[in-house]
């Protein structure tokens, strides 16, 4: 990044007293979003009397884990008191492969719609721009069916299924605008070299495509991951995903309101999309403005 | 008669209503270079690609080595194509993509590094093998688009407009080393440009193309003295040939034609005695008719060049405009009420409003028919 100077570099009392002010709002501003995130982390570290006889935004008295490791295994959801892990893995069962798979087809959709463009290419891409438009409530009752017939109620692998079918118009979308910057001759040369369909995908086409597969895996992962809609309709008990569990945990406490754990299981629950951001987070931005500046 | 390494027959392409190919064809001997040329969009490019088994043919037939191919998927075709692009895979190395082919072809891989290492020596590249096509300059990326070419040692090479990417120095550099070695490997190329200059330097045979069809398919020599028609005429050369509207008289046993000079026929009329006219020319016998001559074949009038040319006319008349370029200077002048250009030695150049007296060599005179364009005979 290149810094510019955009006012003529005088540097009078007045112009530092602007940035004073705009850093001072930013300041602020940057307060102001952290606070929720600021409580959350300190609630979660304090324990129950703590909590009652001291300030909403005081910092802890003692720090304890107690209320992460009660969230993790030991918190009731419903009759259960078995915590978020059970619930954890089969968000991770079920984001996982749903993410991979709904990459992959998005992949293969956007090479297949702008390097071989087929007849009707752009009526498909259109029914798949226009899906990607649909509404979740909308479909839930047709997909509770379909999910029924095909046996998959109410189990890890239909929720895979579901998330699947619902993430290809969004990656197909993000694929096709990207494969329409490469150029059409690297195809061309590929074929005329003896390559077919799938071997131009696999040695050319994917191989200059991390940046936008960063990009469709955060959002991806980020939308299976936080669904609840879908979790909590078309599954029960074991088998729900840490949102819907989540939930559960919050809201059927019996007794004594226990914030702490709310705490650390609503911030056990966020980890894994935060986690995602950090560590692709810098080809999230590359690959959202890749194609734009030629090169 | 050998069969010939390329045959084009009547070969015709078209988008929905509008006809891109209207019927071209073509017959190539093996070693030839044969050249595609035209102005963007008249359907060189599209050809190319149709030899190349990119673009369905919509009717007639390709024909390479003997064997229609029509219907023969593009890498079974025997032919490398370069891209204007170069089109190289970023993500291989130079080795990588000059083998890319090999592979797909289960060549294996010591007999794929021994035609790398030889391609690599021939373009001296060798150096480059392990780097990425990111890593490398416009000439070197050519060359590896060659390279990946040359490996193959297919029937029939196609380039698309290769040379156009390049700067203007590098250009001439590639060009000459297309030449070289299309000399040593002896191998058949047909070549796509809107280029003359590289047309004609590079080909043993240019096919003028336009709209669709082919304009004339001729020798770079043959295009340059007897254009078919005005628009070849116009399109190969630099400047191009001067198109002077005038009539044709017999003079004596012979023919002439006869123009006025000079703006608003100032100068008077001359009428200059043709040779070698053809017997078509006959009934054109005082109608008008375009008198074409290559600015070269009318230049300035010394005693020594009037010896040289036997069938020199001399011509007087008043200069509009001068374009000195060094060696020689450009001098514009009116003929038959239009502008043409002579190539006048620049030391004897005759300034603006003057009266240069010019030599005009009717050994390389050409007519053609106002109406059709066409040239007569």
């Amino acid at each position: 990044m290149t810094e510019l100077s955009i006012h003529g570099g005088a540097n009078t009392a007045s112009a530092r007293l602007g940035r004073l002010a705009i850093y001072g709002a930013l300041a602020i501003f940057a307060a102001f979003y952290l606070m929720p995130l600021a409580v959350m982390v300190m609630t979660s570290l304090k324990d129950l009397d703590d909590i009652r006889t001291n300030s909403l935004l005081a910092l802890p008295e003692r720090l304890t884990t107690f209320a992460w490791s009660h969230a993790w295994n030991e918190a009731c959801i419903g009759t259960e008191c078995t915590g978020l892990a059970p619930y954890f893995v089969n968000s991770l069962v079920m984001a996982i492969p749903a993410v991979a798979i709904s990459t992959f087809l998005g992949a293969l959709n956007g090479y297949a719609l702008t390097k071989w463009r087929f007849r009707g290419a752009n009526l498909i891409f259109g029914l798949l721009l226009f899906g990607s438009f649909i509404p979740f409530q909308v479909v839930i009752l047709p997909m509770a069916q379909t999910l029924g017939f095909m046996g998959l109620s109410s189990s890890v692998a239909g929720l895979v299924l579901v998330h699947t079918a619902y993430g290809i118009n969004f990656t197909t979308l993000f694929f096709r605008n990207y494969y329409v910057s490469l150029p059409d001759d690297l195809v061309r040369a590929a074929t005329i070299d003896g390559a077919g369909f799938f071997t131009v995908f696999w040695r050319i086409v994917l191989p200059l495509s991390p940046s936008i597969i960063v990009v469709t895996v955060i959002w991806q992962f980020t939308q299976i991951w936080n669904d609840f809609l879908f979790g909590a309709s078309f599954t029960s008990g074991g088998s729900q995903p840490v949102t819907v569990a989540l939930n559960n945990l919050v809201n059927t406490t019996t007794g004594v309101k226990m914030y702490n754990v709310d705490m650390a299981a609503a911030l056990i629950a966020a980890a894994p999309t935060l986690l995602v951001y950090v560590v692709a987070g810098r080809y999230f931005i590359r690959g959202l403005t890749a194609g734009a500046v030629k090169g | 008669m050998a069969a010939s390494a390329l045959d084009i027959r009547d070969v015709r392409k078209d988008f929905g209503a509008t006809s891109v190919l209207k019927g071209v064809s073509l017959s190539l001997a093996p070693g030839e270079f044969l050249v595609l040329l035209g102005p963007s969009g008249c359907g060189k490019s599209t050809l190319l690609n149709m030899i190349a088994g990119l673009d369905p043919i919509t009717a007639g037939e390709i024909a390479i080595d003997g064997r229609v191919v029509n219907q023969v998927h593009p890498k079974d075709r025997d032919i490398a194509m370069v891209f204007q692009s170069y089109a190289l895979y970023p993500n291989m190395s130079v080795a990588k993509n000059i083998a890319f082919g090999l592979e797909m072809r289960h060549i294996d891989r010591a007999e794929r590094e021994r035609r790398i290492a030889d391609v690599s020596a021939l373009l001296q590249i060798d150096h480059l093998l392990k780097r990425k096509p990111s890593q490398l300059s416009g000439g070197q990326r050519q060359r590896v688009a060659m390279g990946r070419a040359l490996v193959r040692d297919p029937k029939v090479f196609l380039f698309d407009e290769p040379l156009s990417n390049l700067d203007a120095k590098l250009r001439v550099d590639m060009r000459t080393e297309i030449k070289k070695l299309h000399r040593r490997l002896g191998t058949t190329i047909v070549y796509v440009t809107h280029d003359q200059i590289e047309a004609m330097t590079l080909a043993t045979r240019i096919a003028v193309m336009r709209a669709g069809v082919i304009e004339q398919l001729a020798t770079p020599q043959q295009l340059y003295d007897e254009p078919a028609n005005m628009y070849v005429g116009g399109f190969v050369g630099s400047p191009p040939m001067n198109f002077i509207p005038a009539t044709l008289v017999e003079n004596g046993s012979a023919l002439a034609v006869r123009f006025a000079v000079g703006p608003q026929g100032a100068g008077g009329e001359v009428t200059l005695p043709l040779v070698d006219t053809p017997a078509a020319a006959r009934g054109y016998v005082g109608k008008p008719v375009v008198f074409g001559l290559r600015p070269d074949a009318l230049t300035d009038f010394s005693d020594a060049e009037a010896m040289l040319r036997p069938h020199g006319q001399r011509l007087d008349v008043e200069v509009d405009v001068l374009e000195p370029t060094g060696a020689e200077a450009l001098t514009y002048v009116t003929l038959g009420g239009t502008t043409a250009i002579a190539r006048v030695n620049a030391r004897r150049a005759v300034d603006v409003g003057e009266t240069a007296s010019l030599l005009a060599d009717m050994s390389h005179a050409r007519l053609f028919d106002p109406d059709s364009e066409q040239a007569i005979g």
